[in-house]
């Protein structure tokens, strides 16, 4: 109402310069009053009409070569600023749609940037978890008590003194900017960043002072699923895990649709806070992509355990279907309580899938010969392997999960990443229809929190592959079936499922 | 969201450049032009895409406008450092040693970046000596980048995000069909042209305004010089632009050009003679114009000078100024 008020004064002082369209404007003015009374639904419609007609009008294309005679106000004197909005008044006349423009037009929210504040301002409470993760801990905010994890970023060995080598490892700065950029109730939150005290402290006083640590100030959650699924003596019912998996496919569509590979999905960097939410965390991995996905992506992604087999066999281009493959061993394990696929290497984490989905054939997954690492693969031939060889062993594996969630398993974990459902399709996915239904967050079980008081234990998981790491140049897969086929030849393909 | 908008200076960012006690604006202007002619420079021969350099060229504005004189670090360093950030984050990174490879041959007396073609040193022959950059060279100048790059993640709290109107330009053209213009890609080029050169305002008019409206603008201006037949509603309005914002920025875009060409014949000529602007010869034309030196801190030059009673009546200025912020 306020605005509309203003917009109406602004056009008043307009038409005492423009004598002509004065009767007229008055006429809908008064008109506009009248149904301003009436509803204000109405009364918005009628004044978009009025504006448009009047800036149909007076619509002149040569007043924008002028120079403008409103400007954003780029001192802070607030007197300032008033005179010129009223010299802008006066000199409307030539081209008057300044104040009549009724449409509405959208503001975008614009943040500002300001020096980086010190790490004193929090008070370490308590370590989570220290390890090859880099360090984490639990701290209070000393300005608004508010509990939050405070993670140190890892810096390599050199950068720390003064002979910095690398400068400020760019998987972190990565971290950064993408959690930045997040803003997603299944992805964990970033409050700020903070510098150790001597870096913060120097940059008002335009002294150099190296950076010695940054943190991330994230949002605290209490559990992360890893340890939730070890410590459980009864495994989540169906209807949590549909919750888990639903609040999970939320933040991975939510990171998809916003060119975000997460590259690193595994439970022990989903956390799940008392109120049954969960969040994805720890971004090391992660990076933008566009779409076609640029080439050259490193292989050198994922854990191993959750590992997609065409990053396996060494594909230089993939895209979100790496992380899909991800969610389905995660689905399998909040199943099965133990990780999916525990290969010892590459060579192992690639049979076990294979012995998990079947052996690729040139139909299940056309192509996938031409990658890297596929030249030593010896498969059993398409024509001679046996049915149970080529056909994927899910649904024996779980026999108590439904046909619905068998199927989406079973597409999760396609081969072929191009038959993998993306997140958003996932989500629509029947298995989250039927019953039972997805539990509610609220009525979530609760569990002992182990990072609130004491030490985190540390993962046996194996972890993400570091930086700037070699990929093998080429892996010798030839052994996968070496033995396989003397065995066929035999009674053929042992099911290994009872 | 965060695709299309950028963070934007705050009014007290823009207005501490003009205080009392900074540098003349002429003088300002000088160096942010030379420093973002020489990212550009840069990128191009790093073989960097464009849209690396540009992004580093906005991270750069925004550096510039939280320090101020005396500045610490080289002008140089300051190109060097942000390319070399946004570099290292985009799928693009520089090597360290090409990177200061790059520089110490734009830094030499044959560069042509600032100087005519005329100048009688790049007719002769190339003395490849002249921007040999040793091992310890590089050294000493990878570090200083190193330092300057967390210096300036420090002063953008670590937000590296810029979104660029370039993308949105092109879908903006689409959608008013004006690709359409014989020949199509001409009008387009126009446009790319305006927020490349705007990148060089010393009005900085990527941390005053978002993508959208520096993408509008760059249109309008671009049609009106090609004579592009425009739509005759207010079609900024469509884009989330108004009228007085797209005004003040298609004058803006406009008067880069004049304020280069002003910036190149007065200051710059014997300022720079030939090279890249450097803090001492902002201290030297600082001290011809018989202006009050601030304590820079490079060795020697107007610090050396400095009595005793100026260095203590400075460091309590310095412990006001401390506990007044």
């Amino acid at each position: 109402m306020a605005s509309k008020s203003r917009w109406a004064d602004t056009e008043e002082d307009a038409e005492l310069v423009a004598k002509q369209k004065r009767e007229k404007e008055e006429k809908k003015r008064l008109k506009a009053e009248k149904a301003r009374k009436a509803a204000e639904e109405e009364q918005k419609r009628i004044a978009a009409a009025q504006a448009q007609q009047a800036q149909a009008e007076q619509q002149s294309p040569q007043s924008l070569n002028e120079p403008p005679t409103k400007r954003r106000r780029l001192t802070p004197d607030q007197d300032g600023g008033d005179k010129t909005e009223q010299k802008g008044g006066k000199d409307s006349e030539g081209g008057g749609s300044t104040g009549e423009s009724s449409a509405k037009l959208l503001r975008f929210e614009a943040p500002t940037w300001k020096p980086t504040a010190s790490v004193e301002n929090y008070d370490k409470l308590n370590d989570i978890e220290e390890g090859t993760y880099g360090w984490v801990a639990r701290a209070k905010d000393l300005r608004s008590g508010k509990v939050v994890a405070l993670k140190r970023l890892k810096l390599d060995e050199s950068t720390g003194g003064g002979g910095a080598r690398a400068g400020l490892p760019e998987t972190g700065l990565r971290e950064i900017q993408i959690l930045k950029d997040c803003s997603h109730r299944n992805i964990v939150g970033l409050h700020e960043v903070v510098i150790n005290e001597a870096a913060a402290t120097s940059q008002n006083a335009n002294r150099k002072e190296p950076i010695e640590a940054v943190f991330l100030v994230l949002e605290f959650v209490e559990h992360d699923l890893k340890s939730i699924l070890e410590d459980m003596a009864e495994p989540f019912l169906a209807s949590e895990v549909k919750t888990i998996l639903r609040q999970l496919a939320e933040g991975v569509a939510y990171l998809h649709a916003h060119w975000i590979l997460h590259r690193d999905l595994k439970t022990s960097n989903l956390l799940l806070n008392n109120r049954g939410q969960l969040k994805i965390a720890d971004f090391g991995m992660a990076r933008y992509v566009g779409d076609p996905a640029p080439p050259k992506l490193t292989q050198l992604v994922v854990t191993l355990w959750y590992r997609s087999p065409e990053l396996l066999l060494g594909a230089s281009t993939y895209d979100a279907s790496v992380d899909m493959w991800s969610v389905g061993c995660i689905f399998g394990e909040l199943l099965a309580r133990e990780p999916l696929l525990q290969g010892r290497n590459e060579v192992d984490a690639l049979s076990k899938i294979f012995e998990l989905c079947g052996v690729p054939t040139e139909e299940t997954w056309p192509g996938f010969r031409r990658l890297p690492n596929a030249r030593s693969l010896r498969l059993p031939s398409a024509s001679t392997a046996p049915a149970a060889l080529t056909s994927s062993m899910i649904r024996a594996k779980f026999p108590l999960l439904t046909a619905a969630g068998c199927q989406l398993l079973n597409s999760l974990l396609s081969l072929d990443p191009r038959n993998r459902p993306a997140a958003a399709d996932m989500l629509r996915h029947e298995y989250f229809r039927q019953d039972p239904k997805p539990k509610h967050e609220a009525m979530f079980p609760t569990f002992p929190s182990k990072a609130g008081q004491e030490r985190r234990r540390r993962k046996e998981t194996p972890n993400a592959p570091g930086r700037g790491q070699k990929a093998p140049a080429s892996v010798d897969f030839s052994g996968i079936f070496a033995g396989r086929e003397r065995e066929e030849r035999g009674g053929g393909f042992s099911l290994r499922m009872i | 969201m965060s695709h299309m908008t950028n963070p934007l200076a705050t009014v007290e960012q823009l207005y501490g450049r003009s205080t009392l006690n900074a540098l003349p604006q002429d003088l300002q202007d000088t160096i942010f032009l030379a420093m973002q002619s020489l990212t550009q420079a840069g990128g191009l021969l790093l073989r960097l895409p464009q849209s690396v350099t540009a992004q580093a060229n906005v991270v750069l504005a925004r550096y510039w406008a939280t320090i101020s004189w005396p500045f610490v670090d080289e002008f140089s360093d300051i190109s060097a450092a942000s390319l070399f950030l946004v570099a290292k984050l985009s799928s693009h990174p520089a090597t360290p040693r090409d990177l200061c490879n790059v520089y110490a041959y734009l830094l030499s007396p044959l560069s042509p970046l600032f100087r005519p073609s005329s100048d009688p040193s790049l007719s002769s022959k190339p003395d490849k000596t002249l921007y040999y950059l040793s091992e310890a060279g590089y050294n000493d100048t990878y570090a200083r980048v190193l330092a300057l790059e967390s210096r300036i993640l420090c002063a953008l709290s670590f937000d590296t995000h810029v979104a660029l109107p370039h993308g949105l330009a092109v879908t903006y053209l689409k959608a008013l069909d004006f690709l359409d213009v014989s020949p199509p890609a001409r009008l387009a080029q126009r446009v790319v042209a305006y927020l490349n050169t705007a990148l060089l305002s010393p009005q900085l008019l990527y941390l005053t305004h978002q993508p959208s409206a520096l993408a509008v603008a760059a249109i309008y201006n671009a049609a009106k010089d090609l004579d592009a037949k425009m739509p005759e509603c207010a079609w900024w309005e469509v884009f989330d632009v108004d009228r007085e914002e797209l005004g003040f920025l298609v004058v803006g875009m406009r008067s880069v050009e004049g304020a280069v060409r002003a910036g190149r014949e007065e200051v710059s000529a014997e300022l720079r003679e030939g090279n890249m602007i450097t803090r001492a010869g902002i201290e030297t034309e600082m001290r011809k114009r018989g202006m009050v030196l601030g304590n820079g801190p490079s060795s020697g030059g107007a610090a050396a000078q400095l009595t005793e009673e100026d260095i203590l009546m400075r460091s309590l200025d310095e412990r006001a100024d401390q506990m007044d912020s």
